[in-house]
């Protein structure tokens, strides 16, 4: 008997959401000539935010999960942007990005900078053929409106938004009908579950993080990578010895110190995320592999500087706050973050 | 070339606006300076309820939990002794240990120099150490062409010696080199008369040591009308002349402005002719401005303490801690201690 060509591999356990521009990729396009530029790089003239290459690389490398990147930029950078994930090392799932000259053609002005009627029914399209066991964690950036869209898209799948709430949203966004009709037609084929664990939002415009407390604490805004590593380890997504990899690269490509990293984590734990618990294994992790054969942590500085920053900025604070309660998301209270950035009708910080 | 990464501690607690302005100006100075890590000393609740509100860098700022404070109007030796976790006390500890490079404080200006006091050694050569200011002047010192003279001590030693005075004069004039880019600064005291034998005993035996001073140009005695003038880039005295100065120099110019408001009120005619002026006057104040400058320094440790004014905004505050990372970059203290011995 002839055996298959190809054996289906195993259903994701994980599925990893990520966002590319400003999430994964250090991206400009605020100015006509930032767009351009941004538009002719060459793959290798592309740079990540540090750390996010490896971050991927390690969820990866645990096994049955999948990468799925949502990317506001056109179909016609669809070439570049798989070669810079390439040189990256990263392997991808899905890679939709967003075309433009088609809303162009139809007239569609709005569509060109709305998420929400492009992100929605992307992410709910791609969830119909997930595992419902299958978690998620998404991964996106403050420029835009990923903590709305991905906290709204969590709910929706869990069923804790409505269809008179969600039309309100939509209608506040300027969705189009034919978009309208998509995002309700994929929630309604959704198997209802609560699979998303944890959203990071990529501090790229250092809106400060209490902005977010909105989303509840799914919702967690990092600076950098080694951020996200740590929640995910404190999470049992990562071990401490890929999350001490992704520190390495952040040190080794970015002018990442002690200091910063340090820093990094106190930062988290002030605002009452569960990271106490993972320093001692992350130092244990960095012990074993600086006494190992594993040179590239060497970029560290002796172990008992690195113990020394990361125990005293634990004592420095005393009792460290309690984590936020969850509390369900009144998604009509911040419509305002689900028009685009450009609308005149948006207040940031 | 990246500059060297430097940890400045800031005394969170005790200054006229509470801990918020303090908050704000390490946030901001966390966005515009990534060499300067910013090391927050005080109650860890409110800082992060004033950080979480204020676009930072939370890579580049760390907290220390010390919720205890020193008031503005309190006896420093008596609150110091009522508690050794005082924000103040806490901050020096941190920079005395090497978790930080310098302090900065715009709390309790006795405190903040006895908790150096009790923390910092003094600098080999130095009796006691000056709090150093800087008084906006007519003319323009070093190459940054700063507005303003340095004057030193205005309080941190009420009685100096001959001896201290010298010290006096190689600290500030380090200071201007450093800070001011000023590469030869011009020093003088502050005396009676321009005359070497003007003045009290110690400052007539000082004149005579600075004048034989290799390290120093000296240009002699000025008076109180040479101050605003800018006739020497830095100018000595003991702390309770240098008090006194600066605060008749600071009356004079807070006299001035209600003598101006008085005659804006007055008449249409002087109304207008300051409407006039506004611009021009508006200039002037932004080159004089003292929050641009920081704050002053305390010079004779072997760790740079700046004291911010009490009434410091956000402005004021990364602007100081700019200042205490610059001198800690450019080794103040070094420079002060080869002063101090010109032959080694």
């Amino acid at each position: 008997m002839a055996l298959p060509d190809r054996i289906d591999p195993r259903p994701p356990r994980r599925i990893y959401r990520w966002d590319l521009d400003k999430t994964y990729l250090q991206t400009e396009f605020d100015t006509f000539r930032q767009l351009v530029r941004t538009a002719l790089q060459k793959a290798t003239e592309k740079q990540a935010v540090p750390g996010a290459a490896a971050l991927i690389r390690e969820l990866r490398a645990q096994g049955d999960s999948q990468l799925c990147i949502i990317s506001g930029s056109p179909t016609q950078m669809r070439t570049v942007l798989e070669a810079k994930l390439k040189l990256d090392g990263v392997e991808w799932d899905e890679l939709v990005l967003k075309d433009n000259v088609r809303n162009l053609l139809r007239g569609r002005f709005r569509a060109l900078r709305g998420q929400v009627g492009y992100k929605l029914p992307v992410l709910l399209e791609s969830r119909i053929h997930a595992p419902v066991e299958a978690e998620e964690v998404l991964f996106g950036d403050d420029a835009e409106a990923d903590a709305f869209i991905y906290s709204l898209y969590a709910d929706l799948i869990a069923g804790r938004v409505d269809e008179a709430v969600l039309g309100q949203v939509l209608e506040a966004a300027q969705v189009y009908p034919d978009d309208r009709a998509r995002i309700v037609t994929a929630w309604r084929a959704v198997p209802r579950a609560d699979p998303v664990r944890r959203i990071f939002i990529h501090l790229d415009r250092l809106t400060p993080p209490a902005y977010f407390a909105r989303y509840g604490p799914r919702v967690v805004p990092i600076f950098n990578y080694f951020q996200a590593a740590l929640v995910l380890l404190a999470d049992g997504e990562l071990t401490a010895a890929q999350v001490a990899r992704v520190a390495v690269e952040m040190v080794q490509t970015a002018g990442h110190n002690l200091l910063t990293l340090s820093n990094s984590f106190q930062d988290l734990l002030r605002r009452g995320l569960p990271v106490q618990a993972v320093a001692a294994p992350l130092l244990q992790a960095l012990e074993g592999a600086l006494q190992g054969p594993d040179a590239v942590l060497q970029a560290f500085r002796p172990l008992p500087d690195i113990v020394k920053a990361f125990t005293r900025r634990v004592a420095a604070l005393g009792a460290p706050p309690q984590p936020p309660e969850p509390r369900p998301i009144d998604y009509l209270s911040v419509l305002d973050d689900a028009r685009p950035r450009t609308h005149p009708a948006r207040k940031r910080p | 070339m990246r500059p060297r990464a430097t940890t400045i501690a800031f005394d969170v607690m005790g200054s006229d606006h509470g801990p918020a302005e303090v908050v704000r100006g390490a946030a901001a100075l966390s966005l515009e300076a990534p060499h300067i890590h910013a090391l927050l000393v005080g109650d860890a609740q409110q800082i992060d309820a004033i950080l979480a509100e204020t676009r930072h860098s939370g890579e580049r700022i760390s907290v220390h939990h010390a919720p205890e404070f020193v008031g503005m109007h309190e006896k420093p030796s008596e609150a110091l002794g009522r508690t050794h976790n005082a924000s103040v006390l806490v901050a020096a500890r941190l920079v005395a240990e090497g978790e930080a490079d310098a302090m900065v404080s715009a709390g309790n200006t006795g405190a903040g120099v006895l908790a150096c006091a009790r923390t910092f050694k003094l600098i080999p050569g130095v009796r006691r150490a000056a709090l150093a200011s800087v008084f906006p002047t007519r003319t323009w010192h070093g190459s940054k062409q700063d507005p303003f003279s340095l004057i030193l001590d205005v309080g941190a030693t009420v009685d100096a010696t001959a001896e201290d005075l010298v010290v006096f004069a190689v600290m500030g004039s380090a200071y201007a080199r450093i800070i001011s880019k000023n590469p030869n600064p011009s020093v003088a005291l502050l005396s009676n008369g321009t005359e070497a034998t003007k003045g009290p005993p110690r400052v007539v035996e000082a004149h005579a040591k600075l004048v034989q001073h290799p390290g120093i140009r000296f240009v002699g005695n000025v008076e109180g009308v040479d101050i605003p003038k800018g006739t020497a880039d830095v100018i000595c005295c003991d702390g309770f002349v240098g008090n006194v100065c600066l605060k008749m120099l600071e009356g004079v110019a807070e006299t001035v402005v209600e003598l101006a408001n008085y005659a804006y009120q007055s008449a249409l005619r002087w109304k207008v002719g300051l409407a006039m002026l506004s611009n021009g006057l508006k200039q002037l104040k932004d080159v004089t401005d003292w929050q641009q400058y920081g704050g002053a320094p305390v010079l004779g440790f072997d760790r740079l303490f700046i004291k911010a004014h009490g009434r410091s905004k956000a402005r004021a505050i990364a602007n100081a801690g700019k200042v205490a990372a610059k001198a800690v970059t450019s080794d103040l203290a070094h420079a002060i201690r080869e002063g101090l011995q010109p032959g080694s």
